[in-house]
């Protein structure tokens, strides 16, 4: 799986990916489109803002709906994937919106949501 | 010499007042992130986030991995704030199969449990796991745990402030704050707080009369400050004396 699930990765939006060059972060979207070659893909958050997402290996899967995403920014503002999990919404769909809401409480106050 | 031995067990030489009164224990579950229980300090046996003790705490995580023993599934549960947290659930070996499912990699689940640690390594001992059937539970958790740690870094916050004595005009800056009066101090809302401050402070042997209370909150109704103390007393914090008009605070001076 990687070093990157050992340590900290703050949940972000795409506001934020610029701000965490290089760094691991967890971004959590729904899936917009994806690239022929399987190799890319975008996810929009909450705010309907997208990011891409890009992999070492082609999907080997169908991907739909919300995907929360483990992995490192790229200088270019892309998350180069290390994992991901899609999450269930077949008993009930995932409110992204609120979600996003929550990402602006948790950056708020870091000292009651500390990442590491 | 000696010093004697307080029934709640404290038996520190140090035990102040304003000590003892900065010791507040959470009687709930809290919830947590990975990196609040990883960063708790410990203290002889008990374990301490923002100087709060906690015991019973709650996550929410993926399972990264999880290891079937004969007496217990340990489980890795990785929140995003830090390395994945040892999570073990004792397995009732009289039980034929049914109660200890393995949960499976790659689940979201909330866990109850205490926090263990041992050689320096934090653990949770679960007593229960469950999988997320909706994940908007999980966007709920993390509000909670933000709403749960500013509440218990205020209480400690505003027990170690409480002045020994007001003034009539100190009152009504006190209630000046009450636009959030409802904002929960130590559980109790800002009249609430107001009128058991009064009876706490109050040095007649019979304690404190109603009448008493309304001339000293100018800005409270007779039936908000009646309110207040059927509420007190029911939680146990004040308690009447000579007739149903008098009242003293059970935590005394």
């Amino acid at each position: 799986m990687g070093d990157v699930h050992e340590v900290p990765r703050p949940r972000i939006a795409t506001a934020q990916v610029a701000q965490h060059i290089g760094q691991p972060v967890c971004f959590v979207g729904r899936v917009e489109k994806i690239h022929p070659s399987g190799k890319l893909f975008v996810l929009s958050d909450g705010e309907g803002k997208h990011t891409t997402v890009e992999l070492n290996e082609p999907l080997d899967e169908e991907i739909s709906g919300v995907l929360e995403v483990v992995g490192r920014v790229t200088n270019q503002a892309t998350i180069m994937c290390m994992s991901y999990v899609q999450f269930r919404e077949d008993k009930s769909p995932f409110d992204l919106e609120l979600y996003n809401e929550a990402l602006k409480i948790i950056h708020e106050f870091p000292e009651y949501f500390p990442f590491g | 010499g000696g010093y004697t031995q307080s029934p709640g067990g404290f038996g520190s030489p140090a035990g102040t007042q304003a000590e003892k009164k900065q010791r507040i224990r959470s009687q709930n579950i809290v919830p947590c992130t990975v990196s609040q229980l990883l960063a708790a300090e410990q203290v002889d046996e008990t374990f301490r986030i923002h100087d709060v003790e906690i015991s019973q705490v709650t996550i929410m995580g993926i399972i990264r991995h999880a290891e079937k023993a004969p007496t217990n599934i340990l489980y890795k549960v990785d929140d995003m704030t830090a390395a994945p947290m040892d999570v073990r659930q004792w397995v009732d070996t009289d039980e034929a199969g049914g109660e200890n499912v393995v949960v499976p990699p790659g689940t979201y689940v909330k866990v109850a449990g205490h926090l263990r640690s041992f050689q320096s390594k934090k653990s949770l001992v679960a007593f229960k796991i469950m999988p997320l059937e909706n994940m908007n539970e999980f966007t709920t958790h993390i509000l909670e745990i933000v709403n749960a740690h500013m509440i218990l870094r205020k209480n400690l916050m505003s027990a170690s402030r409480v002045p020994q004595s007001f003034s009539s005009a100190g009152i009504g800056d006190v209630g000046g704050y009450g636009g959030g009066g409802s904002l929960p101090m130590n559980g109790l809302t800002a009249h609430q707080s107001q009128v058991l401050n009064l009876i706490k402070n109050c040095p007649v042997p019979e304690g404190m009369s109603l009448q008493e209370l309304k001339l000293q909150l100018h800005n409270m109704s007779m039936s908000t400050i009646k309110q207040a103390v059927e509420f007190l007393s029911s939680e146990g914090h004040i308690y009447s004396t000579v007739d149903d008009d008098h009242y003293k605070s059970t935590d005394a001076e």
